[in-house]
């Protein structure tokens, strides 16, 4: 498994890149992302892609947005009023189908087999952006229920590249000092355990003190940011915009999140698969998504912080056009949307375009590699000629026969 | 030869010949218990012609080595005590002396039931009659293929034995709304006694491994779709129902009809037998007590019985390399459940010797790793600067530092923080303060589910690689179940460092305690230093000093 075979003194800390010095470079950027995703396929004919009055459209209407030409379903209202620092792209098509398969597939590139688990973008982003300086865990999670470390989402770079999630936005357990340590005492056990890891380290491989140093320095910089879980620290204003739904208050901790400088905050919300009642599942879900989303989106353009965090909200697949016997709409990777704003990206646009009902892709059709070009082009990573080293094979970053979209890229 | 002719009738003449053959055969050492001996040698010869003249770490310091033989077949590391007793002793044959005395204590049995309660549960929780089970079968040194048996195929009539269903009944519990996982349960009987992972042949042949079709999937989970969960009596008991028709399953790619009885991944297929109406059962069910039957035809019969032989090369190689693993750090085929033709073993004829050996002990484990001790390729350093060379890990060069198991590194934490002289029970240590109504003193079974909830990976993921997590490191950063071990009580490690005058002896005794070693001149240089600036709060300052040891990657690593 890649990420630590470094050799037994001198490890480049950023080790395993073909082009450190673009590293270096892209460090002082600060560059970072935020990753909504919605698990289950949100309806693109229900948000980004209306086709109102058509065949398949569905009861809702579309609204002009603050750019003149594009519109989206009414039940974005919010984020409507907030299009000119968008980008929609409207021609994803992509190849799987299946919950189970298809979240992987997309949040991992779906490169070219090579016989390796590739990494999830928040993985991959960690990686090639190399650690901020903020010492807060580079790839955070916020999602519902339950939280912890999970090194699956790092495949073969390694478990140090796996997301942390915040269960419900909450801390993690033992974050609060112990009673009978002082915060003296505390940085003299740092100190003393640092120097014993450090003799360790000059006779043995490098990876495990690396890993160990990694979780207790974490631990230590967490235990100073108890504010990042303090939700009384929230202005009322912002709780109100935002909401107070899980994904409201979630979006807000993600904001808090970036502000203290994690690198990569993914937000999930669940739910999104409305096979049955879709249309009354999407006025509930869409105006959920649209309210904090709006807020998060307004906040990072007032603050300057949107020319340096990329945006993205998507799903693992769009929605079939026609309506099922339950009123509802099935899974629909041939045809489907995402939105993305911030570093690097163009705004105020719409790419690509779907046929008159919906149903397939009328330009030329995006598959997910295309997406991870353009978000590492977006974040002054250079996909095409960026490779990983796992343990001496080079990897591409993305799938070699796709390209970033020019037309996305500002 | 002469001897034959007085027997002129050929299938005599043929008996005796075999017979000879025979024994020739088994006085040269093939699968005798003079091979035994063997076996340790064989492997290390193995492994340095492996090498091909790259350099190779000499032996482990006598330090290292008690520490990590007491971790590997102790569960912990030695109490201070017990490594001067060690350290101190000038015989030759002392380091198969302490293998010998410590695969017969009784913390042997108890190490072993944490192991492979890990290894073949991988943390979806714990069972009474589970744990009964398996620290009963290394109390008796049950042999491997037996354990597997009771487990393939568990006897809910057989009090000592039943909780073996756990692996089974666990796996087949619904999670919420989810169809009971069938093949999840097909796929780990293949991964932990066969390490093959089918879980991609399920809906076609494997797309990258050409040795594992469709129908070793299938064939296997004929029999787990058959299973339930018996609800009528109180431990862990799986029935089954009448298996009367072959499965049918298709290719999700070419949509060819195909069918399948209960088959051994690999093997042949079993007939299912026709039974007259109404005599399908053995014995009926009562639908009075619950009670599901027990048909005739039982594929888990079958399986048990099928499965785990010296004839099926999946099985004794899958023994084989998580043996060996257990002991070495890294499976000879890795991962340990990918065993095919396109991820071959580092060392071919390391497995095949150790498969040998299996076989011709009947499966003994605690001959095998003792064995495996007895190697030069165990005893081995794993100092990198030994060689100046930093060798690839399947290459044992030099010792892989192996990963500390949840419990390991509780039991070790108990003993680097208590009594210099550790009974061979693990407890955790008397409570600080008394138990309140507010703040009740926790039980050994809650700090267990602590400690195991700090360090162990989440439910399903093997334990295999080194990985610390903030959840581990907050833990011993701020948890009571760590700190309250810190807390000075009479003959305690803080208690006997506070009241050590001689900064010269805390060091010693505190390296000795917690790391198994000495200090260096460095270390201890700055224990003093460290001592010295905090004169006035000199319980304090043993104290950080004994975290930082416990914090430190040298202790919650097996090296």
């Amino acid at each position: 498994m890649g990420g630590s075979a470094g050799a037994v003194a001198g490890a480049i800390g950023l080790g395993g890149l073909m082009t450190p010095a673009l590293a270096d470079d892209l460090k002082q950027k600060s560059k970072q992302v935020l990753f909504i995703w919605l698990d289950g396929g949100i309806s693109q004919l229900e948000s980004w892609d209306p086709k109102p009055n058509t065949e398949f459209g569905g009861p809702f209407r579309a609204i002009p947005t603050s750019v003149p030409g594009i519109h989206v379903s009414e039940l974005l209202p919010n984020t409507a009023k907030q299009m000119q620092h968008l980008a929609i792209v409207r021609s994803l098509c992509t190849q799987d189908d299946a919950h189970s398969s298809g979240v992987e597939r997309i949040q991992r590139g779906d490169p070219k087999n090579r016989g390796v688990v590739y990494p999830y973008f928040g993985s991959a982003v960690t990686k090639l952006l190399g650690a901020n300086d903020s010492g807060l865990p580079p790839y955070v999670w916020i999602k519902p229920l339950s939280g912890g470390f999970k090194h699956q989402d790092a495949g073969f770079l390694g478990p140090k590249y796996g997301s942390l999630a915040f269960g419900d936005g909450k801390p993690p357990d033992n974050l609060l000092r112990h009673a009978s340590v002082s915060d003296q005492d505390l940085t003299e056990r740092a100190q003393l355990r640092a120097r014993a890891d450090k003799r360790y380290a000059a006779s043995h491989r490098a990876g495990s003190t690396e890993a160990n140093s990694f979780v207790f320095d974490m631990g230590l910089e967490l235990m100073k940011r108890q504010d990042l879980f303090d939700a009384s620290k929230f202005s009322p204003r912002d709780v109100e915009r935002y909401g107070t739904h899980d994904l409201g208050r979630h979006m807000l901790i993600a904001r808090q999140m970036l502000q203290a400088g994690v690198t990569f905050v993914k937000v999930n919300s669940y739910g999104w698969d409305t096979h049955g009642d879709n249309f009354n599942g999407s006025l509930s879900l869409v105006r959920k998504f649209d309210q904090p989303f709006a807020a998060m989106i307004e906040d990072l353009a007032a603050s300057g912080m949107l020319d340096n965090v990329l945006v993205i909200a998507m799903s693992e697949f769009g929605r079939t056009p026609r309506v099922n016997g339950h009123l509802g709409r099935d899974h629909w990777p041939e045809a489907w949307s995402l939105a993305m704003a911030g570093s690097g990206v163009k705004r105020g646009i719409a790419v690509g375009s779907t046929s008159d009902n919906g149903t397939y892709v009328t330009t030329e059709p995006y598959d997910i590699g295309y997406m991870f070009h353009t978000w590492f082009n977006a974040l002054g990573i250079d996909s095409q000629h960026t490779e990983y080293d796992n343990n001496g094979q080079p990897l591409p970053i993305a799938h070699d026969d796709c390209h970033p979209v020019q037309e996305l890229l500002a | 030869m002469t001897a034959l002719k007085l027997f002129p009738k050929p299938a005599i003449r043929r008996r005796i010949f075999r017979g000879l053959v025979l024994l020739i055969v088994t006085s040269t050492g093939f699968g005798a218990a003079s091979a035994g001996e063997e076996l340790s040698a064989r492997v290390d010869a193995l492994i340095g012609a492996a090498a091909k003249g790259e350099p190779i770490g000499p032996a482990c310091d006598d330090a290292t080595f008690v520490r990590r033989v007491y971790l590997d077949l102790a569960g912990r590391i030695p109490s201070s005590q017990e490594a001067t007793t060690f350290l101190a002793s000038t015989e030759a044959n002392n380091r198969p002396a302490l293998i010998d005395s410590l695969l017969a204590s009784p913390d042997y049995p108890q190490r072993m039931r944490d192991l492979f309660h890990a290894m073949l549960m991988e943390r979806r929780g714990d069972n009474a009659e589970w744990t009964k089970f398996l620290e009963a079968s290394f109390e008796a040194n049950k042999p491997w293929d037996q354990l597997v048996r009771e487990i393939l195929d568990p006897d809910p009539d057989n009090e000592a034995v039943r909780g073996a269903a756990f692996f089974h009944t666990r796996r087949l519990e619904k999670v919420g709304q989810q169809e009971t996982d069938y093949p999840g349960l097909t796929r780990d009987t293949g991964r932990l006694f066969l390490g093959i992972d089918l879980q991609c042949a399920q809906c076609h042949n494997h797309l990258f491994i050409d040795s594992y079709k469709q129908v070793d999937f299938q064939g296997l989970f004929t029999v787990y779709q058959n299973t339930f969960i018996r609800t009528d009596v109180k431990f862990p008991a799986v029935g089954e129902k009448v298996t009367s028709k072959k499965l049918e399953f298709m290719s999700v790619f070419d949509k060819q009809p195909l069918t399948t009885g209960p088959r051994i991944p690999f093997g042949q297929e079993f007939e299912i037998p026709t039974f007259e109406k109404d005599q399908e059962y053995l014995t009926p069910p009562d639908p009075k007590t619950n009670f599901p039957g027990v048909p005739r035809f039982r594929a888990l019969e079958v399986i048990a019985r099928e499965l785990p032989v010296d004839s099926n090369r999946a099985f004794v190689d899958n023994a084989s390399n998580r043996l060996w693993f257990v002991m070495m750090g890294r499976g000879l085929v890795n991962p340990l459940d990918q065993q095919h033709l396109q991820n071959p073993p580092s060392h071919p004829d390391v497995l095949q010797a150790v498969g040998e050996e299996l076989i011709a002990t009947k499966f003994d484990i605690k001959s095998l790793l003792r064995q495996l001790a007895l190697t030069e390729t165990y005893q081995r350093t794993s100092v990198l600067t030994t060689i100046n060379d930093v060798p690839p890990a399947d290459s044992y060069r030099v010792a892989n530092e192996k990963r500390l198991s949840a419990e390991q590194i509780m039991n070790s934490v108990f003993v680097a923080t208590g009594p210099r002289d550790h009974s061979a029970s693990i407890e955790p240590p008397p409570a600080a303060q008394p138990s309140t109504d507010a703040k009740p003193v926790p039980t050994a079974d809650e700090i267990r589910a602590a400690f195991v909830k700090a360090f162990g990976n989440v439910p399903q993921d093997p334990e295999v690689e080194f990985s610390p997590s903030l959840k581990s490191s907050l833990f011993v950063l701020n948890d009571s179940a760590v700190l309250d071990c810190l807390t000075p009580q009479a003959g305690n490690l803080v208690d006997r460092l506070m009241n050590e005058p001689d900064p010269s002896a805390v060091a010693d005794e505190l390296y000795l305690s917690v790391l198994t070693r000495r200090p260096t001149v460095d270390e201890r240089a700055e224990v003093a230093d460290y001592l010295a600036k905090n004169e006035s709060r000199r319980q304090i300052a043993v104290t950080n000093l004994a975290w930082a040891l416990l914090a430190s990657t040298e202790f919650c690593l097996n090296h």
